[in-house]
């Protein structure tokens, strides 16, 4: 398990409690009933504060599974670190 | 605390079995982060206590209120925001910000926040409501440079403060102090437009944070501390009395010693306010009895009791006044401008707040003033915050002819004491529920209850609730007990039994006992004790009682019980509904 992922199950873990680590990896809109816009909003929060980044509105619709998540993040942690 | 923190601390398992505070958070808004924030800070100020929280609909403030009214929740949470008073006054509303909306707004607001404010009212007969005004900064649709208060938006701002004012003489309803806010959370950073416009949240959540923190210390409603013990030189005054004399101690501006003015002139606050104000002084006593005749002292001598004047050690002193004042040393504070003795009384009662006085610091002064007024903050004033120093006084003075009286019997007998018993079902007094979570020593189990459940208990039919007023010939103590419980065919349940130290030695405690076998025939008293670590006297009176040391769940028999009651001398009235 990398850095991130670890952290990533983390800020999933605050926002849905009760899953086991394999269950966040394989949680998603679709799969989780508590997934709602308010957990979506919370876990926005949750990420922008864990990675220090700010997640556009427009970006929304992407962020609707674990693993796009991840993704999502990694770019943005990568776009950083080339920034600089 | 960050919204991580806040999660965190929100996840961490809570036994099961705690008691659960049922909480109705009521905006016009997404309650999205403040639930989660005043979540984690009330578990912050009261652990051990489940929260459930329950949101209303978007939009609909006035509908949220008065669904909070219908459910069945211990406590509300109001949060007004300008677009709860007009959807104009928000952004995610377009209906228009031209000169002729704003006089419309203005009628509106009126009409809207006087049905707001007769929902809130209705809603805190049954629930104590913790209520916050805008702390958003209006949109800017007046006309006006941003550096000028038009005329319209003083108005508004003014309707708004007539309403809060009105409400804050409700006696269920406590109003979050804006300027207190203010200086947690800067103005200028509390407004989140994106999250506004994305999720319908408007703050920042820097802002939701601090806001749920003064939310949740509203709710918790903490105990205000009893009493203050202060020194003398350089801390009520500027100088050292022995040295200076007289005349030479000060609290001038010529001086420089004029904010020891402003403490005295804080102290004759708190106590007109009841706080108890004593005197821990290394001095001559002569000396100080002449200072407090200087006709510009701006607190009375008469406000102060009891005086430790000596040369002996403070810690010492502080245990006597604790004892006159019958506390415990975590219900007072300790000021004095020197940190030797201020570490020399803290070894000694490490539960007691005590302050260096910081005589040559004057914003540190100011600090300290706002630091004390926030230990001895009270929701409410009662008549027996009035009554609170004389009835010390003449308990000292009872407690005295006591000594010298041989037959504690026939001291009582002269003491012309009545008692009177009054029905809560039939009015309630926010005095009695004080009483109960205020008192330790006379507590029977120490539980403490929210201000719904103490309503909830109170319109359960098969409870009793009964407060009690004590008054002799040395004066009246006021309300100084109270006791609830349900009569059923084989036994009289006690759930709840609290009464004041400066009612002890009265045996007030055994009046009750027999007053609540004469009211009604059961066989025995259950009573819920459980023992604390601080209600030691109530577990010495039950062991009078009982024929062996009490364990959690007393019964006392009727006959055993009236057996090994003393002679009692009061005459009681009751102030019964039946």
């Amino acid at each position: 398990m990398n850095e991130l992922e670890d952290r990533l199950i983390r800020c999933f873990d605050l926002v849905f409690h009760g899953l086991n680590p394999n269950q966040i990896r394989g949680a998603s809109v679709q799969t989780l009933p508590a997934w709602d816009s308010l957990a979506s909003a919370t876990l926005v929060a949750v990420l922008e504060q864990e990675f220090n980044v700010q997640i556009d509105p427009l970006d929304l619709p992407e962020l609707t599974s674990f693993l796009s998540a991840q993704a999502y993040i990694s770019d943005k942690l990568n776009d950083a670190a080339g920034a600089n | 605390m960050n919204i991580i923190s806040a999660l965190e601390l929100i996840k961490r398992q809570i036994p099961d079995g705690s008691a659960t505070r049922k909480l109705f958070l009521a905006c016009g808004f997404t309650p999205l982060h403040l639930a989660t924030f005043v979540n984690a800070q009330l578990i912050t100020l009261q652990p051990g206590r489940k929260n459930e929280i329950k949101t209303g609909l978007f939009g609909d403030l006035l509908g949220n209120v008065q669904r909070a009214r219908l459910s069945d929740c211990d406590a509300l949470v109001v949060l007004v925001e300008w677009s709860d008073i007009d959807p104009r006054l928000g952004i995610r509303t377009l209906g228009g910000w031209r000169v002729a909306d704003v006089t419309s707004i203005l009628s509106s607001a009126d009409e809207h926040l006087n049905r707001l404010s007769e929902a809130l009212q209705a809603a805190a007969e049954n629930s104590p409501i913790v209520l916050s005004f805008p702390t958003l900064p209006l949109p800017p649709l007046f006309h006006g440079h941003n550096t000028q208060a038009t005329s319209e938006q003083l108005r508004l701002r003014q309707i708004v403060a007539s309403s809060a004012a009105h409400l804050a003489f409700s006696k269920n309803i406590r109003l979050l102090d804006s300027e207190s806010l203010l200086e947690d959370s800067p103005f200028a950073s509390r407004f989140d437009v994106k999250s506004e416009i994305v999720t319908g949240f408007p703050y920042s959540l820097p802002h939701a944070a601090i806001l749920a923190g003064h939310l949740a210390a509203l709710l918790a409603n903490p105990t205000p501390r009893k009493g203050l013990i202060t020194d003398l030189d350089d801390t009520l005054w500027g100088g050292i009395l022995g040295e200076v004399g007289v005349d030479g101690v000060s609290w001038s501006l010529e001086q420089n010693t004029h904010m020891h003015g402003v403490f005295q002139q804080f102290l004759a606050s708190l106590a007109s306010a009841g706080i108890l104000i004593a005197v821990a002084s290394k001095n001559d006593p002569a000396l100080v009895k002449k200072a407090f005749e200087r006709k510009d002292v701006l607190i009375s001598k008469d406000s102060i009791f009891p005086w430790e004047v000596h040369w002996n050690r403070k810690s010492d002193s502080v245990q006597r006044i604790l004892n006159d004042w019958n506390i415990a040393p975590d219900a007072a504070v300790f000021v004095d401008d020197s940190p030797m003795e201020v570490a020399e009384v803290k070894a000694a009662f490490p539960e007691m707040e005590c302050f260096v006085f910081p005589k040559d610091n004057l914003p540190g002064v100011w600090n300290l003033l706002k630091r004390l007024r926030n230990e001895f903050g009270k929701a409410l004033l009662s008549e027996e915050d009035a009554l609170r120093l004389q009835s010390l006084r003449n308990a000292n003075v009872a407690r005295q002819s006591s000594a010298s009286s041989p037959n504690s019997d026939e001291f009582l007998k002269s003491a012309a004491a009545h008692m009177l018993f009054t029905s809560l079902k039939r009015k309630n007094d926010p005095r009695a529920l004080e009483l109960l979570n205020k008192t330790n020593q006379f507590n029977l189990n120490g539980k403490r209850l929210t201000e719904g459940e103490w309503s909830k208990y109170l319109a359960d039919p098969s409870t009793f609730a009964l407060l009690i007023s004590y008054n002799d010939k040395f004066g009246p103590l006021g309300k100084i007990a109270v006791l609830l419980g349900r009569f059923a065919v084989d036994r009289i349940k006690v759930d709840y039994w609290a009464m004041s130290c400066r009612a002890f030695s009265r045996r007030i405690e055994h009046q009750c006992l027999n007053y609540l076998f004469s009211r009604n025939k059961a066989p025995e008293i259950s009573l819920d004790f459980n023992p604390t670590d601080r209600n030691g006297p109530l577990q010495e009176f039950l062991a009078e009682l009982h024929s062996s040391a009490p364990e959690p769940w007393v019964t006392l028999s009727r006959t055993e019980c009236l057996e090994r009651l003393p002679k009692l001398f009061h005459s009681v009235e009751e102030a019964i509904d039946e």
